[in-house]
């Protein structure tokens, strides 16, 4: 699809007009600054209509400012379906189910971390599994594994990795309820249960951060967040189990897309009624999937915990976790009147008015890339009419990984790291130029977009102090 | 010919593979997969594993095959080098060589999770 079917409506809201492509539906939304429109792709653009055609899509088509191409759905794409007209679509919330990003500060402050920062960065990484196929120290039965599926943070927090005002701080609570591990294939659970409490690959990481910036003090307050403060993102999710969830109900739904008649301009948009019984299974399998990656940052955090108390004496407090691939069932405002929707969200984060954790806006984590800052935000009411309640998940992709290898060396990377003072650990030096900031889009106009449009409001802005890349 | 050649996309790694007839061809996208997630050059064709795989197409047997490749990666900790592919109908009988994953000696390159 072509640039120039873009209509813009304001300084930050483009448009793809209904009659842009056959069959669409309603019109799509896609949030850019003049320097972001210069990333977008074309095939991303497509994408952002082809959801559009689909059955029950309620107002718009949307795309955060850092949409990019993904399988079906773009990544950084909202859609809200209606629950008995609407459809459910794997590619709507992504391989990574539940693939999320948790917020841990802890008691220390740059300046006295500055001289150990090597030590933490090494034994963080000697402590957390991470790389390619890493498998977790724990060994799960049957049972066991089921559990994770039924009862995700919470299972977690019983066997004493954590405790229970963790869960208060987890979109969600930790668990999305009417996960059914029946509706998991044994391949999924095969693949799942050696890889709990594990980092993965790819842009999945750890990192050491400190408050460099505050931009609202009442909620940074609230958050527990001071200048200098440092604190630990993970970022990761639910690994091989997810994967082949998704893999499984994508070739079912593509037959099932056909017994229901539904016209696909892509394949990978393969869907079904969100009220028939594979959408109920497929609810049920991928609820159990975003379940196990609450309880593998949940496991991992405990280890993080674990590492601070030997070294530092000192522990660590979740700020937040927050999902950016998934799908919700959610009461919105449209036209006027409540309805209930399926919202998914695929490399998008929620971004709710009201949370029960702190009792005003609910947190927002955003990350940066490798070596750049992330942000802590809060929701707004404006997202709440203009996104169905969500923001942007990171700084989103413009290179591709062989485009990154290509232009790029790991040598130059991490030697760029050191002059900024950031530890780096991996098991894998040459994927390393993946992640590199020219990799993705500049974070700062990312959040600059988001912040502007009023769709969350930055609260902290964090530095790097030092990278574990998975 | 080319056996396959990846291609740019932002997100996902893609591939186009080529191949004189079908069995050729699964052959060769076994083989783009496996660089993907192992440098393959670094795999010795010291041992054998065989799979069978039937499918409802063409299409869907292409699907199940890549996805029991990566199965035979992340559960067997198998590296496969090289594939020996007979498709009869939708059945395809596989002859896969290669070696039991070392970590100290195979360099890993992609996983394959989104």
């Amino acid at each position: 699809m072509a640039f120039e079917e873009l209509v813009k409506l304001g300084e930050f809201v483009w448009e793809v007009p209904q009659d842009a492509a056959l069959r669409m539906r309603v019109p799509g939304r896609i949030f850019l600054s003049e320097v972001l429109l210069k990333y977008l792709e074309r095939g991303a653009i497509q994408q952002v209509a082809n959801v559009a055609t689909l059955p029950g899509i309620q107002k718009w088509s949307l795309a955060m400012p850092d949409v990019h191409t993904g399988y079906g759905f773009p990544i950084g794409g909202v859609a809200a379906f209606d629950v008995s007209e609407g459809v459910l679509s794997p590619g709507g919330v992504g391989f990574d189910i539940n693939c999320g990003t948790r917020l841990l500060v802890t008691t220390l402050f740059k300046e006295e971390l500055e001289p150990r920062i090597d030590e933490l960065t090494t034994t963080l990484f000697e402590a957390i599994p991470s790389g390619l196929g890493s498998k977790g120290p724990l060994r799960l039965s049957e049972k066991e594994l089921n559990d994770v599926f039924f009862g995700g943070a919470k299972w977690a927090v019983n066997q004493g990795y954590g405790n229970p005002a963790d869960l208060k701080h987890c979109e969600s609570n930790g668990c999305l309820d009417g996960a059914d591990p029946a509706k998991v294939s044994p391949l999924a659970k095969k693949r799942g249960k050696p890889q709990l409490g594990s980092l993965g690959s790819g842009n999945h990481f750890l990192e050491i951060q400190c408050v460099d910036r505050i931009f609202d003090k009442k909620a940074a307050d609230l958050f527990g967040l001071k200048e200098q403060q440092v604190c630990i993102m993970l970022h990761s999710g639910s690994r091989g189990a997810g994967h082949q969830i998704c893999t499984d109900y994508v070739k079912m739904f593509q037959a099932a897309s056909r017994k229901y008649s539904i016209a696909l301009p892509d394949k990978q948009l393969a869907c079904v009624p969100a009220d028939s019984q594979e959408a109920r299974d497929y609810f049920s399998a991928m609820a159990a999937a975003a379940n196990y990656a609450w309880t593998n940052r949940q496991v991992m955090s405990f280890w993080v915990r674990d590492v601070l108390e030997q070294q530092f004496n000192t522990t660590a407090t979740l700020v937040y976790d927050v999902a950016h691939n998934i799908a919700k069932l959610e009461k919105h405002t449209i036209d006027g009147g409540r309805k209930e929707v399926y919202v998914h969200r695929k490399g998008a984060t929620r971004a709710f008015d009201k949370d029960a954790s702190y009792g005003i806006e609910q947190p927002v984590l955003i990350p940066g890339s490798m070596g750049t800052a992330s942000y802590v935000l809060h929701g707004t009411k404006k997202a709440m009419s203009a996104t169905f309640g969500s923001t942007c998940h990171g700084a989103g992709r413009v290179l591709s990984r062989k485009a990154a290898r290509r232009s790029l060396t790991w040598k130059g990377v991490t030697e760029s790291l050191q002059r900024k003072h950031i530890a780096i650990k991996t098991d894998d030096l040459s994927s390393v130029p993946e992640e590199a900031p020219e990799a993705y889009k500049p974070i700062d106009e990312v959040i600059g977009v988001v912040s502007k449009l009023g769709i969350s409001e930055a609260v902290a802005r964090l530095t790097p102090m030092g990278v574990i890349k998975g | 010919m080319q056996k396959y050649e990846f291609l740019e996309h932002a997100a996902d790694v893609t591939f186009k593979a080529n191949g004189r007839d079908l069995n050729q061809l699964f052959e060769n996208v076994s083989e783009a997969l496996e660089s993907t997630i192992v440098f393959h050059c670094e795999v010795a064709l010291e041992d054998s594993c065989p799979k069978k795989i039937d499918s409802d197409s063409c299409e869907n047997l292409l699907c199940d095959w890549l996805a029991k490749l990566l199965i035979t990666f992340e559960i067997g900790r198998f590296a496969v080098e090289k594939c020996f592919g007979r498709i009869v109908g939708l059945l395809l009988t596989a002859d896969c060589l290669g070696e039991r994953l070392e970590p100290n000696r195979h360099r890993l390159n992609t996983e394959v999770k989104r």
